[in-house]
């Protein structure tokens, strides 16, 4: 069908075999069964990209960034593709009275048929003056554009929950967007959003008609629905109780828990250990950094500090004693180990121990 | 005397807007208004100092 997404694809060289493989890759990530790939294909053939206004507040634009540089399936700007976007201050060509032009006359003319994405939070101390754009606050323009919009998606944690701008004391007296515009909001936390996770919720819409299955905050399962920590591939070594007790040292340099080093992943839902970033390449647990929950709403004061242990989270008895519990563990490898004459458990044993407040 | 403009400025990080004065086909007087403003600077106060490249690289993301 011409002006398909496919044709689209096809037109900016994307081969079959590319956008079979972005099909895979989307039903993997959306959790779905191979046998969805065909459906989800199909609707790619069919479909016309969806027209998208994304609108910027109290924000970094980060999240844009993130979304730029998504590559699969192996080619740039892949989202750019299956999106019409049509408004986008950081990328578009009209500025001033045409900028505003282009927003009214989508919201207009395109009434329930645009998706509208939201980065960055919503000041709301003052009235609101601490976000303008073209002479309106970011209250009443969400509110205009959320009114004909088809699906409303928050992108950032800061349009989710109003992420760092909402830090302790919030000066601006942030928000999210769905604090302000009510009714569903799909909201894709992180700080940035993980780009996949934007292109497989649009890919949802366009298969099934309908945004997937959220959680209470309002974010997809299949992204948010697993605890950083039961995935992290670090995670051997925390049930061993082998963790980072300094920065640099040998439990650092071999890839050991960064739990004891602040590492939030016991608090966070997000994917990033199974698709990670850029292609796939590392994630920041993966290159020796702790989490710090950045898709956990109010992280930047709940999982703050970001190098001191995490301890003591109500319902979860065992935080509070991870250490006792993994050093526990430890201490029986180590006589398992030792029985088997390996060397590998005197190392274990040597791993200097602090205070356990991170920060060394 | 004409008064032109220029909001949201476009292809920018941020949220920008530009007034400008016109007499005789010259631009006599000019301004240039950050619009969206976090206060940051007020969020790192009472931090740790380790803790605060965490808040500060999120001014700008690009």
């Amino acid at each position: 069908m011409a002006g398909s997404i496919y044709d689209h694809l096809l037109s900016n060289g994307v081969t079959r075999r590319s956008f079979l493989k972005f099909c895979s890759a989307t039903a993997a990530t959306l959790g779905l069964s191979s046998s969805m790939v065909p459906r989800i294909a199909e609707a790619l053939e069919k479909k016309e990209r969806p027209s998208v206004v994304w609108l910027h507040y109290s924000e970094c634009t980060g999240d844009s960034e993130s979304v730029l540089r998504a590559s699969k399936p192996s080619i740039a700007q892949v989202i750019l593709d299956i999106v019409s976007l049509e408004y986008h201050e950081t990328i578009m060509a009209p500025s001033g009275h045409a900028a505003e032009k282009s927003l009214h006359d989508i919201i207009t003319k395109k009434k329930g048929k645009y998706i509208a994405v939201y980065e960055g939070a919503v000041p709301t101390k003052d009235g609101g003056i601490y976000c303008f754009i073209g002479g309106h606050t970011a209250i009443d323009s969400c509110k205009q554009v959320a009114a004909g919009a088809m699906a409303n998606i928050a992108v950032g944690n800061c349009a989710c929950f109003g992420g760092i701008a909402a830090a302790s004391p919030n000066p601006t007296g942030c928000k999210g967007i769905q604090d302000i515009i009510g009714g569903t909001v799909l909201n894709i936390p992180g700080c940035p959003m993980n780009p996949e996770n934007f292109t497989a919720v649009i890919v949802h819409l366009l298969t099934f008609g309908s945004l997937p299955a959220l959680d209470s905050l309002g974010r997809p399962l299949f992204a948010f629905g697993k605890l950083i920590h039961n995935n992290c591939e670090r995670r051997p070594h925390f049930d061993q109780g082998q963790f980072v007790r300094q920065w640099g040292d040998m439990g650092h340099r071999l890839g050991w828990c960064l739990y004891e080093m602040g590492c939030k992943g016991p608090m966070a839902f997000q994917n990033c250990p199974t698709i990670r970033w850029n292609e796939g390449t590392s994630w920041p647990v993966q290159a020796g950094h702790p989490c710090i929950a950045c898709a956990t709403p109010n992280n930047w004061d709940d999982a703050y500090p970001f190098y001191k242990r995490l301890e003591g989270l109500p319902g979860v008895g065992w935080q509070a004693n991870a250490d006792k519990i993994g050093l526990g563990i430890a201490v029986g490898t180590a006589a398992a180990v030792a029985a088997h004459g390996a060397i590998r458990a005197a190392k274990q044993r040597k791993v200097p121990k602090d205070d356990g407040e991170g920060h060394e | 005397m004409t008064k032109i403009v220029v909001d949201p400025v476009t292809r920018i990080e941020g949220h920008l807007r530009i007034q400008a004065t016109v007499e005789g086909g010259k631009i006599v007087d000019a301004w240039a208004s950050g619009t969206m403003w976090r206060g940051i600077e007020t969020i790192l106060k009472g931090r740790d100092p380790r803790d605060a490249w965490t808040f500060v690289s999120r001014i700008c993301g690009v």
